[in-house]
């Protein structure tokens, strides 16, 4: 490249940062989401393949002029790529986990929780398959791995501390779950606490699940939401709704159990059995349409206060948060009313008990 | 290049010799880029081009380091860092020495072991972390080894080639003359092998370094590559940048050493 065109492009990029976008309407709206990667061709499961699917969305943007864009988070760093990708400007929203989310915000970044996404995700307490252990409390000084400020960390530290137990009490070995998997299987951990790979290691006889949230209090779930960059929101609100909209659409097909052997079919990422996606959202542990419930109700709210509670406690964040201000439910009401489901999802109390 | 420039930038001159041709000035001139690095980096977070927790002005990045002495965090990952790096290493050009020598002399050690030796040496030492956690478990050994096999090939690889590259004449001389064993290795053997495999060393010191750092980001409990993964993961990209400046600090002061220590070594050839 010659001297000439890198000021040139110097220049360009001088007066494109500088030039504030005053466009009433974005031309693309960007949501970020977890993907699996086949060769190099992003896959989307979960609710994206919903609303992908519906295209009501895409519909209603384009109507507008807008393109809609999936902007794909490999699966093995979600966190830090939509965190960047928030802070870079490159993305409006993103569907992803609740610890990273607290980071982000603490760190500066605004982002708000658009719609809720049902009642959260379970982890497992997984021993090896020939291990006697039968609570956590069998696993006192023994080694257990986890992948330290990752999701799944706050609610093994809400089960160790009702149990009275820290991670003192424990040799803890923070390793991704690929490598904790291995570990597992060579009997070099005594457990590991982690996502549904735990019902992957249980069918193959590598390990066997003594304790998951499934059981306990609805706020101790993993929570993944839609999460909207707050400068859009400002910006768009008229488009924001538009997407909380759509997100609306799709809890309510989610919910409808005539939809449900389809729905496995989209939430089952590659490589895995759909055996394995049935037995983690139709478990029976909660009604089904009420699994996909979009409510901001007091398990959402009591689960952030405890998240950020949390990452206060363990210095993960140096300010406080306020993490109510972090909710934006009134696209979900908007939508709600619109949809004429007002009355059709029950909000769910917090109970105080303990598994 | 002319050939003044030429022995000015070999290994066979002498250091002092080195300092005494490069006058202060252009030495001075070489620390420009880095300078230059300092300036822009500031310049363009002063500008706000980029979101500041992203591209961390340098102030931030010192106050960083500064912090991290402060609580002795930096210390705790380097010791454990440089730890495995020392035992790995010592192991791993230990082994690649002997094994570079026997590969060399002996053609039927040759002839079985060259083909496994060539395709492991392929393999990036990182697409073996999930087979050594299962066979040696995940505490340090399997941190150890990835440095050990990060060390080996190289070594092995130049003491082969160092050994195999002895001119034939030289051991006719030494028949001739009769010379004791001891002397042969001593006076003909070591002094020409041994600038190739320093030079080996030199090579594998820094695989193994980036090697370490790289295998900590997956799966370690602490080090210099693990604190750069959980800041990543906390968004601390201000940690992140110390992370990648003291790597690549102590990967130059271990290079530059070893090079020192080459031309020390070479002293001889001049004479």
């Amino acid at each position: 490249m010659s001297l000439q065109s890198v000021g040139f492009a110097l220049v360009l990029f001088a007066l494109s940062a500088a030039l504030p976008a005053a466009a009433a309407t974005p031309k693309v709206v960007r949501i970020a989401t977890v993907a699996y990667f086949d060769a190099d061709k992003p896959l989307f499961v979960g609710r994206p393949s919903i609303i992908a699917r519906q295209g009501w969305l895409a519909s209603e943007l384009s109507k507008r002029g807008i393109a809609l864009q999936w902007v794909p988070a490999s699966h093995t760093a979600v966190g830090p790529i939509i965190n960047e990708a928030f802070a870079n400007h490159s993305i409006d929203f993103a569907e992803y986990g609740d610890l990273p989310s607290i980071i982000v915000n603490a760190a500066g970044v605004a982002t708000r929780v658009v719609v809720p996404s049902g009642i959260g995700l379970d982890t497992y307490l997984v021993v090896p398959a020939g291990s006697t252990a039968k609570t956590i409390d069998d696993l006192k000084g023994k080694r257990i791995a986890i992948h330290r400020g990752r999701p799944w960390e706050v609610p093994l530290l809400r089960l160790l501390e009702s149990r009275g137990l820290s991670y003192a009490d424990f040799k803890v070995y923070n390793m991704n779950p690929q490598a904790a998997a291995a570990a597992l299987a060579a009997g070099s951990i005594d457990a590991l606490y982690t996502l549904n790979d735990a019902l992957i290691l249980e069918d193959q006889h590598v390990g066997k699940i003594i304790w998951s949230t499934r059981n306990a209090p609805p706020d101790w779930k993993m929570r993944a939401e839609l999460w909207a960059a707050k400068d859009f929101i400002d910006r768009y609100p008229d488009i924001t709704q538009l997407v909380a909209t759509a997100y609306v659409k799709a809890a309510l097909w989610s919910s409808q159990s005539e939809n449900k052997d389809a729905l496995i079919k989209l939430y089952t990422r590659p490589g895995i059995a759909e055996d394995l996606t049935r037995r983690e959202y139709d478990n029976g542990a909660v009604p089904w349409s009420e699994r996909w419930s979009p409510l901001f109700d007091a398990a959402v709210i009591d689960h952030y206060r405890h998240v950020t509670d949390y990452a206060v406690a363990k210095k993960l964040i140096r300010k406080p948060l306020a993490p109510d201000a972090l909710l934006e439910p009134r696209f979900v009401n908007a939508a709600l009313a619109q949809l004429g489901l007002t009355d059709y999802w029950r909000p769910r109390p917090v109970q105080g008990a303990k598994p | 290049m002319s050939p003044g420039v030429d022995s000015a930038m070999g290994a066979a001159v002498p250091t002092l010799t080195r300092l005494v041709r490069i006058p202060l000035l252009p030495r001075l001139v070489r620390l420009l880029p880095l300078l230059v690095l300092l300036v822009v980096w500031k310049a363009v977070t002063d500008a706000h081009w980029y979101p500041p927790e992203l591209l961390v002005p340098p102030s931030e990045v010192w106050a960083a380091l500064l912090e991290l002495i402060e609580t002795g965090e930096l210390q705790n990952h380097l010791q454990v860092s440089l730890h495995r790096l020392g035992i790995g290493m010592a192991l791993g050009c230990g082994f690649g020495v002997l094994f570079g020598v026997v590969m060399a002399l002996s053609r039927t050690v040759e002839t079985y072991t060259a083909p496994l030796f060539h395709v492991i040496r392929q393999v990036p030492s990182i697409a073996l972390i999930p087979v050594l956690i299962l066979i040696f478990g995940i505490g340090e050994t399997f941190k150890i080894l990835i440095v050990i096999k990060a060390a080996f090939f190289p070594v092995a690889l130049a003491t082969y080639t160092a050994v195999q590259g002895i001119p034939r004449p030289f051991f006719e001389v030494a028949r001739v003359y009769q010379l004791p064993r001891a002397v042969l290795f001593r006076r003909i053997v070591l002094p020409a092998t041994i600038p190739p495999i320093i030079t080996g060393v030199r090579l594998a010191l820094g695989r193994s370094w980036g090697t370490l750092v790289a295998a900590e980001l997956l799966a370690a409990e602490a080090g210099i590559g693990q604190m750069m993964e959980f800041a990543r993961q906390m968004f601390r990209i201000d940690v992140v940048m110390v992370g990648v400046l003291i790597t690549g600090l102590i990967g130059f002061g271990f290079d530059r050493s070893f090079k020192w220590l080459e031309a020390r070594l070479l002293r001889w050839r001049v004479r």
